[in-house]
């Protein structure tokens, strides 16, 4: 998976896209421990186009096109990997992108979305397999208190965040 | 709850959190493992029930 991340990186560099973070499920797993997921979720800023204000995904597309890979679906599959390009679609995204956290994978730099928010957006998706990773932020430590309520509260998931605790976090 | 029932899941948190320890680079080629294993299993067609339980959605 280094790969993709020091191809991303280049395409960084390059201006195909701004700034982006791992999220997803492979961005959980940076914090939490391993589990099976067959793709990758990378938030991207879209850099417009000169003069313009249209976002679009076509400049990935033939960036990463250009270079061999095959598009699937939604997905371009890059080493194996079926990797999705995705723009911030929530304020609440948004800014899990603008603070998303450097980490290292081998020698190769890369983004992911904070431990804290993974849960908060776990929490806005609110499927169960949200509620169960949220549940494994929570078992883990991973999350600091603080700064998750701050965002939850920032974002309007207060209430979402007193149901799961009543349905999940009761002994 | 049983007390094996707790046990049990005491061992498996337990487990969790040594495997959420590990490097992220150890992790990461973990999940490239199981997604490989994984793909192997889905690669099989496990008899469908005539009477499936469907997701209210």
């Amino acid at each position: 998976m280094e790969k993709i991340f020091a191809l991303i990186n280049q395409m960084e560099a390059d201006g195909v896209i701004g700034r982006y973070a791992i999220g997803g499920a492979v961005g959980a797993i940076f914090w939490l421990e391993p589990f099976t997921t067959m793709d990758l979720d990378v938030f991207v800023v879209l850099p417009t186009s000169s003069g313009g204000t249209l976002l679009t995904l076509g400049p990935i597309y033939d960036y990463l096109l250009g270079r061999g890979y095959k598009p699937d679906g939604q997905f371009i599959v890059i080493e194996n990997w079926a990797v999705e390009f995705i723009p911030p679609g929530t304020p609440l995204v948004e800014e899990a992108l603008a603070t998303a956290v450097e980490r290292d994978v081998n020698g190769v730099a890369t983004r992911v979305f904070s431990a804290e928010h993974l849960a908060a957006i776990s929490l806005q998706v609110g499927r169960a397999r949200d509620h169960d990773r949220i549940s494994r932020f929570i078992e883990q430590g991973a999350l600091d208190s603080e700064r998750f309520e701050g965002i939850i509260r920032r974002h309007g998931l207060l209430e979402r965040w007193n149901d799961f605790q009543q349905r999940y976090l009761q002994p | 709850m049983t007390e094996l029932m707790r046990t049990i899941l005491e061992r498996k948190l337990v487990r969790r959190k040594q495997l959420a320890a590990l490097t992220v680079g150890e992790k990461l080629r973990m999940l490239e493992e199981m997604r490989d294993a994984a793909a192997q299993i889905a690669a099989t067609r496990p008899p469908k029930p005539t009477n499936p339980v469907r997701l209210r959605l």
